[in-house]
This record gives structure tokens, sequence and C-alpha cells, in this order.
């Protein structure tokens, strides 16, 4: 299992689209994935999980994933939230 | 007798028409124990009904992406991940198996509990995607009920011309159905102005009031309805006076909207084809989100004093993530940031400047560059900050208010070292980050070639400018009157600069008033100007200009006026540059 974290830098945080395309991007994975804000995780292959952890711009969060392609899971995750989710804001 | 209903006014704009009530069958749900060996039965039965409303949401994500765009297709997307969640499906699956409950009702007992954690959220926008919930999970109840075929929905015309639909409430997806068939407003009860709904009404433009409560029991079929989307009322049964104020309303708007739309999309080119550089001043992000909007070039002054106006200086991070915003929100176009320029008019609390304070002539005194080459770990911080925005984006640095080639010479030190700091930390920056310089003191300008050979690109303030060559300060009503832009002197001066700048190929700008006010758009076009940068408001009226002047014509008459000697005085410039056009 690996971990890491990343901070939330698009202005509108994971809304409803940026946590859509989250989801897709963790569901692409075998690995299991969870997002963690503070104390709670969630699984991150689940909307309703990503959205309620109500992750506005700023907000540090925390990945793990576990299984055959954990390390390119995170990789990819984290490259997306730093791509702004492809939003360019 | 006229009837105000109030609500949320979610997208602005005016409809009238005729009300149409869409009935929409509110689902009774029921719960029934099954009996355990007909449980399997049940959980495939909600699978079932899980995977048709899949089905159907995939199929209208398919439609409404060539009708209303991918924004309302991108909804649907969430309302399909929302479907295939695990926390509806199999959550609702654990209970039929462990209560020995139907589906609709398994379905109905998980919303409640999904609600409750959503109804605990802080953030609104993530409060309000509880009620995507309750859609989704309303359309699997309403397969589960068999009720979707004969939902009277489906029955609304085809065509809604002039037509305002009142309901319940709306899914994105219905809501990209009654856009198809051209519904003239959108009146529901419930649904709150951040729902999916409500957006997407907002960005396909359709005039739309939300929550307006028992909407579908007070208005009547048929009656003639006002929408007035900027307030959020509807009026229903108003008299012929009021419509016809409406009407006015409306006429006005779209022949504004048309005409500006019409040269929004239109590439700035003079009549002889000379293409126009149209880039905005900017410092707030609504300000710089108008300037992409509008199709403009960019921005061409990025002012940072707010920065430093609001407290203690801003460190670097701060500065940075100012910036990355600026540089989001004008999505790829070139964002161009002058380097603080405090003194003079502009002072702040936050500086302790007493060099500043004690200046007797502040114009001529230690402001601008003058300041941040007197300040300079202020100023590095700044520069660090701007480079490193630099590696995010299109990103020029400006530097305010140079008189002298030394000055240059200072700034770019001060850079290399900043850029010495950025890589000892291991931080990225782009290394070919052009640095222009701003003239505005008139000895620099008739110096321009010298100051613009060590620098990538010019930009005049022509506000600064005027008032140095004047010697006269515009806000200071007693000698207001000789701030006169056609002013020989002033004209000569300008026809000097860029006569050098054409000469040595150097790009230049304007960034003044001057280039905001379309009473000279002609007259910079004539002195050789291609490349304005203006208060983001103004982008469209000086467009408007340049779409309908000839360029040489302009500078013909230019060349003319300049040639009159002191008969000068006996022609006015602007008429002689308006007439060249005929």
């Amino acid at each position: 299992m690996i971990s890491s974290t990343v901070t939330i830098i698009n202005k509108l945080g994971l809304h409803a689209r940026a946590a859509s395309k989250l989801v897709n991007c963790a569901s692409g994975f075998s690995a299991q994935v969870w997002i963690s804000r503070g104390e709670r995780e969630i699984n991150g292959k689940s909307i309703m999980g990503v959205l309620t952890l109500a992750a506005g711009r700023g907000t540090e969060l925390g990945l793990r994933a576990a299984g055959s392609d954990e390390a390119a899971a995170i990789a990819t995750i984290t490259a997306l939230i730093e791509d702004y989710f492809g939003e360019g804001e | 007798m006229t009837l105000a209903l109030t609500g949320h006014g979610v997208s602005r704009g005016i409809a009238i028409g005729q009300a149409h009530l869409a009935e929409r069958n509110e689902l009774e749900i029921g719960e029934y124990r099954i009996l355990a060996n007909n449980v399997d039965a049940e959980v495939s039965r909600l699978r079932d009904a899980l995977r048709t409303a899949r089905e159907q949401l995939e199929l209208l994500s398919d439609r409404v992406t060539r009708s209303a765009g991918t924004a309302a297709s991108e909804m649907i997307q969430t309302h399909i991940l929302m479907l295939t969640d695990s926390s509806i499906g199999d959550a609702a699956e654990q209970r039929i198996r462990d209560e020995l409950c139907n589906a609709e009702w398994a379905l109905q007992s998980q919303l409640e509990t999904i609600l409750a954690e959503f109804r605990h959220m802080e953030d609104e926008y993530i409060r309000s995607r509880g009620e995507d919930v309750a859609q989704v999970i309303r359309m699997v109840q309403t397969e589960l009920s068999k009720a979707g075929t004969d939902r009277s929905f489906d029955s609304i015309p085809d065509r809604l011309a002039d037509t305002l639909v009142v309901t319940t409430e709306l899914t994105p997806g219905e809501l990209a159905l009654l856009h198809e068939r051209g519904v003239a407003g959108i009146v529901t009860e419930h649904g709150s102005p951040y729902s999916h709904a409500a957006i997407l009404a907002s960005s396909l433009g359709i005039p739309a009031v939300f929550g307006v409560r028992l909407a579908h029991s007070l208005l009547t079929e048929g009656e003639t309805l006002i929408l007035d989307g900027r307030l959020g009322v509807v009026y229903a049964d108003p008299d012929d006076a009021f419509i016809e104020h409406y009407h006015e309303i409306e006429r006005s708007t779209s022949r504004f909207r048309k005409s500006l739309d019409e040269i929004r999309r239109k590439p700035a080119l003079t009549l002889d084809g000379e293409a126009i550089l149209l880039q905005a001043n900017a410092e707030r992000e609504d300000e710089i989100r108008l300037a992409a909007e509008l199709d403009s070039d960019g921005v061409g002054l990025y002012r940072t004093e707010f920065l430093f106006m609001r407290g203690a200086a801003p460190d670097e991070a701060t500065q940075l993530q100012e910036y990355l915003v600026a540089i989001a929100a004008l999505a790829g176009k070139p964002l161009t940031i002058r380097t603080l320029d405090l003194g003079a008019d502009k002072t702040s609390e936050a500086l302790d400047f007493s060099l500043l304070r004690s200046s007797m002539n502040p114009a001529l005194g230690l402001r601008a560059i003058r300041l941040c080459l007197r300040d300079t770990d202020l100023f590095k911080t700044q520069l660090r900050a701007i480079l490193r925005a630099s590696a995010a984006g299109k990103v020029r640095c400006l530097v305010p208010m140079l008189t002298s080639v030394h000055e240059v010479r200072m700034v770019k030190t001060l850079l290399d070292e900043a850029r010495a700091e950025l890589q000892i930390r291991g931080q990225a920056y782009d290394p070919l980050m052009q640095l222009g310089g701003m003239i505005e003191v008139p000895a620099a300008a008739l110096a321009i070639e010298d100051l613009g050979y060590h620098l990538d690109f010019l930009s005049i303030g022509t506000n600064d400018l005027l008032q140095y060559a004047l010697a006269a300060d515009r806000v200071d009503e007693q000698v207001a009157h000789l701030y006169d832009p056609l002013h020989p002197g002033v004209v000569r001066l300008l026809h000097y600069m860029f006569a050098a700048c054409t000469e040595t190929r150097m790009p230049v700008t304007v960034c003044g008033e001057l280039a905001g006010d379309r009473r000279y758009t002609r007259l910079l076009l004539a002195l050789g100007l291609r490349s304005f940068s203006m208060h983001p408001g103004r982008l469209l009226e000086v467009k408007q200009v340049i779409l309908e002047t000839h360029a040489n014509r302009a500078a013909a008459a230019l060349a003319h006026w300049l040639n009159l000697g002191a008969q000068r005085q006996d022609v006015s410039l602007l008429r002689l540059l308006d007439q060249s056009q005929k």
C-alpha cells in the first residue's frame, strides 16, 4: 500500500464535475483507493463519498491506494488534481 | 388582477408567454414486506431498474451533448456516477436483504440516510448536491413503479416557443429537453439556485425562476406570465401596459446584446486589413474573466498594488496564489503583470516608506520602480512570485515608470538574482519570460529606442506621460483644461515614439485611458498603434471604431496635419481623421 498527500488548487474545489472526474479516474484502476480529509476517509471510487469531503480550494487531502497498480493510481490522481482537473482554473 | 410570485432568479433574462403546467406524478412510496424467498427477485427488480435508469441517462447524455453542450452532459455524467455508486445500489440491496422491504422503500430509506449527511455540509453548493441524489433515486423509483411511461413530462408539446413551463422541480436532463423544444422560460416550485438544473439554465441563457412556492397551484394553464429572472419574480395575468413595458425592456436588451455579439465574434481588423491586438487592464478576477469572455487577447496590464493595500506586504506565496488565479481565469491567454506601482497618489499603510512620506513632490519623487529599486527585498519577492507564475502560463513582466537605461540594467540584475534563488530552491519558472517597460517619463519617451533596446516590449502609460508632458494634473480641476491629448506637442511626442518603435520593430502597447477612449481610437491607429490595453468594459466600443477605420488613410491625414505648421490650430485633428475615412 502506498500513500501521499495532495492539495486541491482548482478554483471551485471538488465540485460535481471535478468529483466526477476524480471518481472516473480512480475507477480506472484495480487498486482500492481511499481519500481522506482530516479524520474522515472515503472510498475514492464513490461519487457520494468524494462530494461529501466538501474539499474547497486549498484543502489538503490524503491519498491511499492498495493493489497491483497502486503507484499508477496515486500518480494519475495526483496529476489530475494538480492539472486543475483539466479545467484550466 | 396581477399576481406577483417570488423565488430565486437563477438565470437572468425576461420571458413573456403562456403558462404550461407540467404535471409531474408525485410518487407514493409505500413500504411493504417481502417474503424471504422473494428477496433475490426483489434485488434483481432493483438492479433492473438501476440499469434501465442508467441506460436512459446515457442516451440522454449523448443527445444533450449535441443540443445543450458538454456542461449539460457532464451534469448527467454525475448523475450516472451516483446511480452506480455503491451507497445507492449496494446499500439498497443490503436493506432489502436485512429488512425484507420492497426495493422502492429500500431506496427511500437509503435516500434519507444520504440526505441527512448532505444536510450537515457547511458548503451550500455541496448541500445542494443532495437534490441530485434525490432526483436520481426518484428516477429509479419511477422505473420500479412502471410509471415512467405515463409521466406527463413526456406529453409536453414538441414546440414550446412563447411557453413558460411551470413544474414542481426539474432535472438537468429534463431541462435540456425543454431547451431542445425552445422553451421561453421556466418556473419551478423546488430547486435551489445551486442545483444543476439552475446552473444549466443559466449557462443556456434560459430565463428561469426557481423555488416559487405553490407555483403549480397558484398559476393557471394558458394564462399570460411575465418572468423576470433578474428580480426572481413571476407576474401572472399582467395588464397590457405592464406587458408592453416588459416588451420594451426585452427589445432593447436584445438589440444591445445583438449589436455587441456581432462585434464580439469579429476579428479586430481595420478596413485596410491591419490586425489590432485588444487586451484588457484588469486586476479583479471578474474583470479578467470578462476580458477572457470578450475574446480579448489577454491582459495587457495586471496591476498588483491592490495586493499591497490590504495590510502587511504580501509574501511570495500569497502573491503567487493571486497570479495563478489570474492565469487560470485567462484560460491560456497572456497575462502582463506590472510590478508594484506605489507612490504619488497610491500609498500603502503596509509599507513604511519614510522617504516617500517626506517627499516634497511625490509625482516627481520616489515612486514605482524607483521605490522598488530602493527596497530590493520587497521587489525581489515580487519578481520571484512573477517568475514562478510564469511556469504556470503565459506571463510577461512589466516595470512601471522607467527613466533611464541604468534602471533597466538594475532590474535585470535583480531578475537574474531571483532566477538563481529559484534554481537553488528547485522551483520552476519560464526562462524566456518577457520583460517590458512602461514609458511614462517624457525624457524616456524621447529616448524610447535606448530603453527599448534592452527590453522585450514597451507599454505607454499615457495618463502619467501626458501629465508630465503638459505639467498639468488632470485631477486638479483648476488646471484640468490643460490636459489635452490633442495638444500638438503631445501628438508629436506620441508620433515620435510610435515611429521609433515601428522602425526598430519594438512591440508597443498603449495602456492608459487614451486606449479605452473611443474618441481617440482613430488617432492612435493613425499614429501606428496596433496594440491596445483598456478596461474590459471598453473593448467592444473601441473594436467598433477599429472595424470602421481605414488605418492608412488616417495616417495620411495625420501626416498632413503635422505638416500644417502653425495653421494646425485652426484645423480639428479629430474631424480631419474622420473626413479621411470618406
